[in-house]
């Protein structure tokens, strides 16, 4: 089982978005996981699971989801 | 409080040595900065308080004014005055048991001659130590002893440290009555069985020390004293062998005998030693204090060191005798390099092997950008060596790609204990346990992997205070001599966040919670919210104990125990932090606490243990890719600046790749150097499959370390490290203590570890310039507000100090959180319990979970280079009877252990100790390949790795002489690197 990078940075946004998002607004939510993002990842990483938003479109929850369109728009 | 006046004797040995017809006061000794810990003053202080503010009692000891703490004995009261009452069976580590009758003296106004170390002091006492009277009395007793004891003091290997012939001397012992024909042990045969002692019994006198070092101050009660009179003797276990008893080699009864009978085989074989240096244990998270016995600069013994305050004196089988891989055959002294793992290395000089791992990693940089390197600093190296790693990377790499190992165990406890009190350390001492009424230790087994403490712990267990422990697994502590759980909570693996939000449901239910405070220090807000969130049902014990297994009642009756019994302390391991949801479990863990109020005082407190002996302080010395030193951000304007400043540098304020996601990036090409110091990523890290293909990938991987570890064999250059004896520093501990490391010998490579990372440093054209590490500290201190008043001169001083230690807390802080959280107002956090994705299925129906034994140490390399490997060969599968039973298989079976990451073959070890569905390993040899195992799933919030769950499936080996792939494949691999080594 080798998951390759964007794979785990996908896995790793989702789990964010469920272990903070709750008991919040989903704007709070949003800004909660995009908050995260910007404080632990590198910005490669970010820019590697932004550019690639397409592509892993399916798989990403939504609050990840609309946290990543503001990381990418602030990259 | 006590004074003393410094006036009337400023010698601070001794004190009260006043002639009666003086007219200054009387001297009072204070034990704060009286107390020599290189004497034995007989008997045990009456507190272990620093600053007993009980009532002192006045006595005359031999004409002198002595003031004492009351409870002191008559003994201790003369060892204090520096009046030495001779003594066999008493010694200060100890209880005082009265067997001997060698410490009698006379006391005005009673009759016959007591005991001195059973014998309280008392006011108005008036002692008199010697007369002609007890001379003889002594006289007669030594007499006894030594008409059935050899003679051969000469060539004995206690000769020069045996308190038998000390006190034959002081009794002025001059002939033997009785001849040496009698009745005598002189022909009793010697156990040799265990590697690092010997008990010999013909010199035995049985005093008993031994029997009661190990209950008292180890708590395993292996020892006794069987038959009576003339017959009686010291055996281990039923008249076993020492190796075949329940006998855990702590060393601590060889440490208590007074005479040769319990003795190192080192100092047999070397003799006594003849100076010896303070410093601190390279292995566990307890950090302790250690007489380094030296013999010029070779280490014939280490002594735990009384004065040591995170150990008391006390110390485990690694830290006492496990020291020999410091100087074993497999060091490698000579840098190396390589162009390519697929070939020989050649030996260089430093300057060589600095310039061409320089050269390789700008090249690199040009290449793919000065975010493809990186480095990873050690949890095993100084606090010192650490700052150099992260401050090379970030000055002379220019990012900010460095992590540690911490990564992989405690990266959860920075941030989930960041989150809610303010600061990412632990909030007590260990002596608090002392004030402890009812712990709760989750996820942890100290007894194996803290054992100094886990030792503190049982005897306050022994003393009455209740225990809860939470675990999977059965570990020691749910029931050993004298000590049994009153709630063992055996959780299913995974489901930790679950747990504790029961536990704080149950409290919120039943009205257990403590709303002074929490009205007073928390977060109002934040409660509320909590609140709202966890008295919902589905937090209900009834509700979780349908996926956690843990019996509603069971789990109330422990909520209400930690809640109700008083001073309630919570000691977490890993069990805790490496899960998916590790960040969220430590969170929970500071909810309840702040709910209970069991924060901010002795005897309560949340308390990681640590596993390495540096953890702490790596995480501390900005060791994190997102954090300067202190835990600061690093996008953090005013903190980067003062940092720019000192370094004269421009820092990157983006945050760097943590170690999961360096080799992410490094399997897929965009990542190629690497500097890891003291660190073996390869086979402590998860998902082996995965480590071994990204470390492939790099074009240069640096490795410091003092053997060919797993990822050396991965490496291009190889930089000779130096072990813990080899240099100067500091660790800290669980307990956010600073201890000194010395250097008792010369680095076997020429260099210590921070010269290395200087000249490294210095390749890359970043020069820093330290002439010694305390240099280093003084920076540390310099920029880090809360080791602001930390040196090297303080640290001589006070021995060791907690951080914070600043102006407002020169001393340190032993205790935080007293006023205020650090953070101002506590902070609860919601913790929902997300399930891992790591589930059960029909083709790996079991759960795997990891774990450490006694013997050994994280991934090994310094512990299997040691006769400790006597008590574990080899990594073993644990698993409960039914299953076992499944799938036909016995203990002692080879098994293979698959999971959707890989497979291995281990032996199978059938125990009660798991619940069926659970079995259990630990990672200390590489070939076992627990982490071919483990999967790359991570805690949501930091990464750390999900060590602790894993779906397995279990199945006998029908072939035995089949290895896995994966492990022939290793032998291979390290035959070959082995092979390049040898050129
Ligand atoms: S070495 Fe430790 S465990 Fe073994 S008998 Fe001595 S005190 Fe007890
Ligand atoms: S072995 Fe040593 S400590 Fe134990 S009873 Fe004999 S002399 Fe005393
Ligand atoms: S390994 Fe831990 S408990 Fe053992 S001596 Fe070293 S620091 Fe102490
Ligand atoms: S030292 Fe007091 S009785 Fe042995």
């Amino acid at each position: 089982m080798s998951t390759n990078e964007l794979s785990h940075l996908v896995k790793m946004a989702n789990q964010i978005a469920s272990n903070i998002g709750l008991g919040s607004t989903e704007d709070e939510a949003v800004d909660k996981v995009v908050n995260h993002i910007s404080l632990f990842w590198a910005r490669p990483m970010r820019e590697k699971i932004c550019a690639n938003m397409q592509e892993s479109a399916n798989d990403l929850n939504p609050i990840a989801t609309k946290a990543l369109v503001q990381i990418n728009a602030k990259l | 409080m006590l004074q003393r006046s410094d006036s009337v004797n400023p010698d601070t040995s001794g004190l009260s040595s006043l002639g009666t017809g003086t007219v200054a006061a009387p001297m009072i000794f204070d034990p704060r900065t009286d107390i020599d810990p290189d004497k034995d003053y007989g008997t045990p202080a009456p507190t272990n308080d620093p600053t007993p503010v009980g009532e002192l009692i006045t006595l005359h000891i031999d004409g002198n004014e002595v003031r004492v703490p009351k409870g002191t004995s008559v003994l201790r009261a003369a060892a204090m005055a520096d009046i030495n009452i001779p003594k066999l069976c008493a010694t200060d580590s100890l209880e005082a048991f009265g067997s001997c009758r060698l410490c009698l003296v006379q006391i005005e106004g009673r009759r016959g001659y007591p005991a001195s170390c059973t014998t309280p002091a008392e006011e108005g006492m008036v002692v008199k130590t010697q007369n002609d009277k007890v001379a003889k009395l002594r006289r007669n007793i030594m007499e006894m002893y030594i008409s059935d004891h050899p003679l051969d003091c000469l060539t004995c290997s206690a000769n020069g440290d045996c308190e038998l012939q000390d006190m034959a001397g002081v009794v002025g012992l001059r002939n033997v009555r009785y001849g040496y024909e009698g009745d005598n042990h002189l022909d009793a045969e010697k156990d040799e069985s265990n590697p690092y002692f010997t008990f010999d019994p013909s010199k035995c006198i049985v005093c008993s020390r031994c029997v009661r070092a190990c209950e008292e101050t180890q708590g395993t009660f292996a020892l006794t004293i069987s038959s009576r009179g003339f017959e009686s003797k010291v055996s281990a276990g039923q008249d076993q062998a020492f190796m075949d008893s329940e006998c855990v080699s702590c060393g601590a009864c060889v440490q208590a005998c007074p005479t040769a009978t319990l003795s190192e085989k080192s100092i047999i074989d070397k003799g006594q030693p003849e100076h010896s240096v303070i410093t601190t244990c390279a292995y566990c998270g307890v950090g302790c204090a250690f007489k380094a016995d030296m013999k010029g600069d070779e280490v014939v013994r280490m002594t735990p060191w009384k004065g040591g305050k995170a150990n008391r004196g006390h110390s485990c089988v690694k830290g006492r005798f496990a020291f020999g891989y410091a100087t074993h055959g497999d060091r490698i002294t000579t840098p190396m390099i390589r162009d390519s793992i697929d070939e020989p290395w050649r030996k260089v000089s430093y300057e060589e092997a600095f310039s061409f791992a320089a050269s390789r990693i700008k090249g690199i940089q040009k290449e793919f950008g000065r975010n493809s390197v990186g480095g990873i600093t050690s949890s095993r190296c100084t606090n010192e060596e650490t700052y150099l790693v992260q401050k090379l990377v970030r000055a002379a790499f220019g990012n900010n790609n460095v992590d540690t190992c911490a990564r992989v165990c405690h990266s959860p406890t920075g941030f989930g204990l960041k989150a809610t009190f303010g600061e990412s350390a632990g909030t007590q001492t260990f002596d608090s346990v002392e004030k402890t009424d009812v712990m709760m230790v989750i996820g942890a087994n100290p007894t194996d992997a803290h054992p100094v403490f886990g030792s503190r712990m049982k005897k306050r267990l022994r003393e009455g205070a209740k225990l809860i422990v939470v675990d999977p697994r059965s570990i020691d502590l749910v029931s050993g001599p004298h000590v049994k759980a009153n709630h063992h909570l055996q959780l299913l693996p995974g489901t930790n966040v679950a747990f504790i939000n029961a536990m704080a449901h149950v409290i919120i239910d039943e009205g257990l919670e403590s709303t002074t405070s929490i009205q007073e220090r928390c977060d109002v807000e934040s409660f509320e919210a909590w609140k709202a969130f966890i008295s919902d049902k589905r937090h209900s014990p009834e509700e979780t104990e349908k996926y956690s297994g843990i019996p509603a009642a069971e789990l109330r009756a422990a909520a209400r125990l930690y809640a109700t019994a008083g001073n309630g302390a919570i000691y977490y391991g890993l069990g805790v932090t490496e899960h998916s949801q590790g960040s969220s479990m430590v969170m929970g863990i500071a909810n309840l606490a702040m709910l209970t109020d069991n924060i901010g005082r002795e005897g309560v407190g949340v308390n990681p243990l640590r596993g390495q002996n540096n953890v702490q302080g790596s995480c501390d010395m900005g060791s994190f890719p997102h954090e300067l030193p202190g835990y600061r951000h690093i996008s953090g304007d005013e903190v980067r600046t003062q940092f720019e400043k000192a370094w004269n540098v421009t820092l990157d304020p983006e945050p760097g790749y943590r170690i999961t996601n360096m080799l992410d990036a490094a399997v897929e090409g965009t990542y190629k150097g690497l500097y890891v110091q003291g660190e073996d990523i390869a086979q402590s890290d998860p998902n082996t499959h995965h480590v071994e293909q990204a470390l492939k990938n790099l074009d240069c991987l640096i490795v410091q370390d003092i053997f060919l570890n797993e990822t050396a064999k991965f490496a291009h250059v190889f930089l000779p490290g130096s072990s813990f004896l080899e240099k100067d520093g500091t660790f800290t501990n669980a307990e956010r203590r600073i201890s000194p490391v010395r250097k008792v010998m010369e680095p076997l490579g020429g260099l210590s570890d921070w010269e290395v990372t200087l000249g490294l440093s210095k390749a890359l054209g970043y020069e820093m310039n330290y002439n010694h590490p305390s240099e280093i500290m003084d920076e540390i201190a310099s920029l880090t507000p809360t080791f602001e008043r930390v040196s090297y001169e303080r640290l001589d001083q006070e021995g060791s100090l907690q951080w914070p230690c600043n102006d407002e807390t020169p001393n340190g802080t032993p205790i935080m959180h007293i006023e205020e959280y650090t953070r101002g107002k506590g902070n609860f956090a919601l913790t929902e319990y997300v399930p891992t994705e790591e589930k059960v299925t029909k083709r790996f129906p079991m759960l795997l979970t990891t774990g450490r034994i006694l013997s050994q140490y994280n991934v090994g390399a310094q512990t299997r280079r040691t006769e400790n490997s006597s008590w574990h060969g080899e990594d073993v599968l644990e698993i409960h009877p039914h299953d076992a039973e499944d799938r036909g298989i016995v203990t002692g079976d080879k098994i293979s252990l698959a999971s959707r990451a890989g497979d291995t073959q281990l032996r199978a070890l059938v125990t009660k100790r798991m619940q069926p569905g659970v079995v259990y390993t630990t990672f200390h040899h590489p070939e076992s390949g627990a982490n071919i195992i483990t999967t790359d799933n991570s805690d949501w919030a930091t990464n750390c790795p999900e060590y602790k769950v894993t779906a397995v499936q279990v199945n006998k080996v029908l072939n035995t002489e089949d290895a896995s792939e994966w492990q022939a494949q290793f032998a291979a691999f390290t035959k070959e690197q082995l092979a390049y080594l040898d050129n």
